[in-house]
């Protein structure tokens, strides 16, 4: 079986324009079956666009899209029925209960989740179903979306920030779910800004900004190029022309050499090294947001 | 496409009992007034004689009104303005069906379950066309539960065929709500032009009584099709058939720009008109 039969999306020169502003210039894009992948950008780089296309909820203006081996605008139905989708703006009917959606999805499904498995979710989850809809908090909301996606076990998961407002715990419990997805024969196809929660479960990571893919690197690679911004407090004032010196730092602010203020690019072993010989009296490290690292690493569009 | 219709008909349900109560409700009260309209007929007459005709011609295409017959008085009391109330219910329905929950951002995750497009559309078409036939009916059972109670005579079989005709101007109405939700920007947009089309074409309806010019534009107001009298001499199929053949197109042109269309959710730009689609090959 060749790579293109083999992968669960493949997507060859994805456009899509709303009105006359260009969404999607070309997106080339290919997941393979059985893995996790993790689909970054930052706000308005066309992540939920293309997830929307895949699903067929809007249209494509240009190119090919394979899902499971069917184009979806051929047969929507068919590709829908294998996959667990959960939206990024995620709005339930606020006139039911939890359970009553649920059993309403499961029904559009052909009845295809054992209604076990959707209370075994909840329950892992915390999420009580029994709940109308309108007395949920956001967070609980969420849960009602994943398991909504996740009840009948499908082939393939597609999830648009499937963590944003949930409690740390919670966060946690998601990607073990999607872990445990994959480990059961599911291929993952999830997007987040939120470049750690990428890399903890991903294979692989595919970039898109200002609609176009900028790369597919394995979590890895991407993590030695994420930023973190540090600052240093020293006991006797030091030289910053010192840490300058030292591979990926770049000096931020400087005050009176007692307080440094730096960026670090990938990994800050050789900073630490090189702080060693003074006399640190605080140490803080930061990591910028997602938009932040792309701004700097792909200001110029280049990987 | 049953699911999405049985679901949705459970939605509707508090609308169909507090519309179709209503209906049946003022049926009711209506027939139980008869008697005593009927014992002080020519008072009423005098009342009515010194009306101005302007008025006049919203409630009958003659004029002439026989406050002692079922049919006159029910023409006046009840079918002459029911349209104007149920139609405001057929144009929220059909302006809501898919684009209330559009706005709301709740269609996404239906639409992305394994459901046609043609069968999420058809399941709820199905369950608008329902509800209109049950508050139909429930407005049908107040007069003739009211018949019981007054001296009033009604034929069953005669009493449907105004009741058949509302229903084909609703269904006019609901289709033309339906296919204005899929072109125009908002739901909000769609309503309000399908209840100026309905209040125009009902104020347009009486003056073309009085006014040759206005009489001119009457074959194309919808409500001219509608039997709110005469409806004694049976059933005009030509205006009921008139009426259903265009409810029926509007929702044919409705489910085929919502096959076109993209789902919206909040922030992926505006609706555009399904024939305006920008048609662009594959750039790379």
């Amino acid at each position: 079986m060749d790579k293109k039969n083999n992968a669960a999306i493949v997507a060859k020169g994805l456009t899509k324009f709303y009105g006359s502003f260009q969404a999607l210039h070309g997106v080339d894009l290919t997941v393979d079956r059985e893995e996790i992948f993790g689909f970054l950008g930052p706000n308005g780089a066309g992540k939920t666009t293309t997830i929307r296309v895949l699903l067929d909820l809007i249209r494509r203006d240009g190119g090919d899209v394979q899902v499971l081996g069917i184009d979806p605008r051929v047969d929507p139905v068919a590709v829908r029925r294998r996959i667990g989708y959960m939206p990024g703006e995620l709005h339930l009917d606020q006139g039911l209960t939890a359970e009553a959606l649920l059993r309403y999805f499961n029904d559009l499904r052909g009845r295809a989740a054992k209604w076990a498995d959707v209370l075994r979710l909840a329950e892992r989850l915390a999420l009580d179903i029994k709940q109308p809809i309108k007395n949920l908090s956001h967070g609980n909301k969420q849960k009602v979306g994943i398991v909504q996606a996740l009840m009948h076990k499908p082939e393939l998961v597609i999830m648009d920030e499937p963590t944003q407002g949930l409690d740390p715990m919670m966060q946690h419990e998601v990607l073990r779910m999607l872990k445990e997805a994959r480990a059961a024969g599911s291929t993952v196809f999830f997007s987040s800004h939120i470049m750690s929660e990428v890399e903890s479960v991903a294979q692989r990571v595919g970039i898109i900004r200002a609609g176009r893919m900028i790369e597919v690197a394995d979590p890895k690679t991407l993590g030695r190029r994420a930023l973190n911004r540090v600052r240093v407090r020293f006991g006797k004032p030091v030289e910053s022309a010192d840490l300058a010196k030292v591979k990926g730092v770049k000096i931020l602010s400087q005050e009176n050499g007692k307080e440094i203020r730096l960026q670090v690019e990938g990994e800050v072993d050789g900073l630490i090294k090189a702080l060693a010989k003074f006399s640190v009296s605080d140490f803080e490290t930061e990591r910028p947001s997602l938009e932040e690292t792309f701004l700097t690493y792909y200001q110029d569009g280049a990987k | 496409m049953i699911t999405v219709f049985k679901h949705t008909l459970s939605r509707s349900r508090g609308a169909i009992i507090g519309w179709g109560l209503t209906m049946l409700l003022i049926g009711l009260m209506m027939v139980m007034f008869f008697d005593s309209i009927a014992e002080n007929a020519a008072q009423f007459q005098q009342l009515i004689d010194i009306y101005p005709p302007e008025m006049m011609a919203f409630f009958s295409e003659s004029g002439a009104f026989d406050f002692t017959t079922p049919e006159g008085f029910l023409s006046i009391e009840y079918f002459s303005f029911m349209p104007l109330i149920l139609g405001v219910y057929a144009i929220l329905s059909g302006s809501g069906m898919l684009a209330a929950d559009e706005e709301r951002g709740v269609l996404d995750l239906v639409a992305a379950q394994p459901i046609s497009r043609s069968a999420l559309f058809l399941g709820r078409l199905l369950s608008i066309v329902v509800a209109l036939v049950l508050i139909l009916v429930l407005g049908y059972v107040g007069i003739m539960a009211g018949t019981s109670y007054s001296t009033m005579e009604l034929d069953p079989l005669v009493l449907l065929v105004p009741f058949t005709s509302m229903f084909a101007l609703l269904a006019f109405l609901a289709g033309l709500a339906l296919l204005l939700s899929m072109v125009l920007p908002s739901r909000g947009m769609a309503g309000m032009v399908g209840g100026i089309v309905l209040i125009a074409s009902f104020f347009l309806n009486g003056l073309a009584n009085l006014n040759d010019t206005l009489a001119k534009v009457e074959p194309f107001l919808p409500t001219r099709y509608y039997q709110g009298e005469g409806w004694v001499a049976g059933l005009r199929m030509d205006w009921f058939l008139g009426l259903l053949a265009f409810g029926l197109g509007f929702m044919l042109l409705a489910w085929w720009a919502f096959q076109l269309r993209d789902i919206r959710v909040g922030g992926e730009g505006s609706w555009r008109l399904p024939f305006l689609r920008r048609k662009v090959a594959a750039d790379s």
